[in-house]
């Protein structure tokens, strides 16, 4: 299935990419800007093993760090721990495809927000938190809307659901 | 050996991994170039697609916004009303400006500023994908004679300077950006200092003076100074909105509002040669020297 391959990753990622910095900044005013590889990399990790969802997210961000041209790993180490840890809680909770992507993003970005903020303090950006986090509510809903609907479109499915399409049924009838 | 690295394989490897990212991360903090070099041939292969999603975004955001505009005419028309008001007042102050300024200077000077500048217009195709760097990318670049380092202006005032380019595209580097730095100085008082972004989200900029009693007044106009390294002298910057005392009362900063809507940028002019010792025309901001 096309949605558990590294490639399609990449093309998602670009598209990502393009939209956030071509159309969105149309859309949103400079430093509202959305990020669009955060409910990407979170979607992907729902239906992924931790590694394979460090991956997503390593790949994504390090995607948009190339991108950026600026502090490269900044994004990567965020979205690569982002998408470990997003695939290690999907092992322990109920997942469903709207409810718990958008909340699942809207907790990944109250926690990227401040991480970032903390590695560009380090590296000679020292961005006062007050401002930082202005944009964070316009973010906040942004990812918890886009993401399940990103879900939606693309058609995200459990790997054992796409290896064995009829295996519940079988189950059931079987019982 | 070989059982003691199998064993402890996963702590080497964060350790490896977080050597690795911290080095890439303090050597790409210190050499930007050519990250931005990378960077700049990335956006050059995506830019056809940028600027037909950049076009698409313009068609369906201006339907939208035409739709919009009904229900919001009759607001829109007391702000303009407003707006215009304030523009008028402002233009007034502009001129009387302009007169004070060429009375100064004399009529001399400004026959020198309406010199022929060189300018090439390219159009904003798309933005950084970081929110934390300002920098756009534009759809000319070395084939059309632009360098780094060259100053990128809007009639409006100065909006930044060329930092990488590619034959069809050139990233560049807005005043708002937090490593941008600008040489400027008050057209009143003429205190020089240093104009940089002051955060990610504002549209404002630091004005950072040199002097101890710089003599700063709130809605005094910025421009570039003569000791700026990329920037033609006398590019309109914008206006000081407040003036605060740091570092103990040792040293005097100013907020300036930039003359550039930021929001708005879509065509843009680099200047690709001015005649050296002149002030831009007066339409694009200049003429304070």
């Amino acid at each position: 299935m096309w949605q558990f391959r590294i490639i399609s990753w990449l093309i998602l990622d670009l598209l990502a990419l393009l939209i956030q910095t071509a159309l969105l900044p149309q859309i949103f005013p400079v430093g509202y800007v959305p990020d669009l590889i955060l409910p990407l990399t979170v979607i992907i990790a729902l239906y992924e093993t931790p590694r394979r969802g460090l991956l997503a997210g390593l790949v994504g961000g390090l995607m948009q760090d190339v991108w950026a041209g600026r502090l490269w790993g900044l994004n990567a180490v965020t979205y690569a721990l982002l998408g470990y840890a997003v695939a290690h809680l999907e092992s322990k909770i109920v997942r469903d495809n709207v409810f718990v992507p958008g909340l699942v993003a809207g907790l990944a970005q109250l926690l990227v927000t401040p991480f970032q903020w903390v590695i560009l303090r380090i590296f000679g950006f020292p961005f006062s938190w007050s401002s930082f986090v202005a944009p964070l509510p316009v973010w906040l809903l942004f990812s918890m809307l886009v993401t399940p609907a990103i879900g939606g479109l693309l058609r995200f499915k459990p790997r054992h659901e796409v290896e064995n399409p009829y295996g519940r049924t079988r189950m059931t009838t079987w019982r | 050996m070989g059982g003691f690295l199998y064993r402890w394989r996963r702590p080497i490897i964060v350790v490896l991994v977080v050597m690795v990212v911290s080095l890439s991360l303090s050597v790409t903090a210190r050499v930007r170039g050519k990250a931005v070099a990378l960077s700049n041939v990335l956006t050059t292969v995506v830019s056809p697609a940028s600027s037909t999603l950049q076009y698409l975004g313009q068609k369906v955001g201006a339907g939208v916004a035409t739709v919009g505009q009904l229900f919001s005419l009759e607001q829109q028309n007391r702000e303009l009303k407003q707006q215009l008001l304030l523009y008028n007042s402002m233009k007034l102050e502009l001129t009387e400006l302009i007169q004070e300024n060429s009375q100064l200077r004399g009529l001399l000077a400004l026959k020198e500023d309406a010199k022929p500048w060189k300018l090439v217009a390219a159009s904003v195709i798309s933005r950084n994908p970081d929110s934390w760097f300002q920098t756009v990318v534009i759809n000319r670049g070395s084939s059309s004679g632009i360098k780094p380092g060259m100053a990128v202006i809007v009639p409006q005032g100065v909006v930044g300077r060329v930092i990488a380019t590619t034959p069809i595209s050139a990233t560049v580097m807005l005043i708002l950006d937090p490593s941008s730095g600008v040489g400027a100085e008050d057209v009143r008082s003429q205190s020089a200092g240093i104009v940089m972004g002051t955060n990610p989200i504002s549209d404002q900029l630091t004005f950072q003076l040199f002097s101890h009693h710089p003599n700063v007044l709130p809605g005094d106009a910025v421009v570039t100074s003569s000791y700026s390294e990329y920037y033609p002298a006398g590019l309109l910057i914008g206006q000081v909105t407040r003036v605060t005392r740091t570092g103990y009362g040792l040293t005097e900063t100013a907020t300036v509002t930039p003359s550039v809507n930021f929001n708005q940028l879509e065509t843009v002019m680099v200047v690709l040669s001015h005649p050296s010792g002149t002030s831009i025309p007066p339409i694009y901001g200049g003429g304070a020297h």
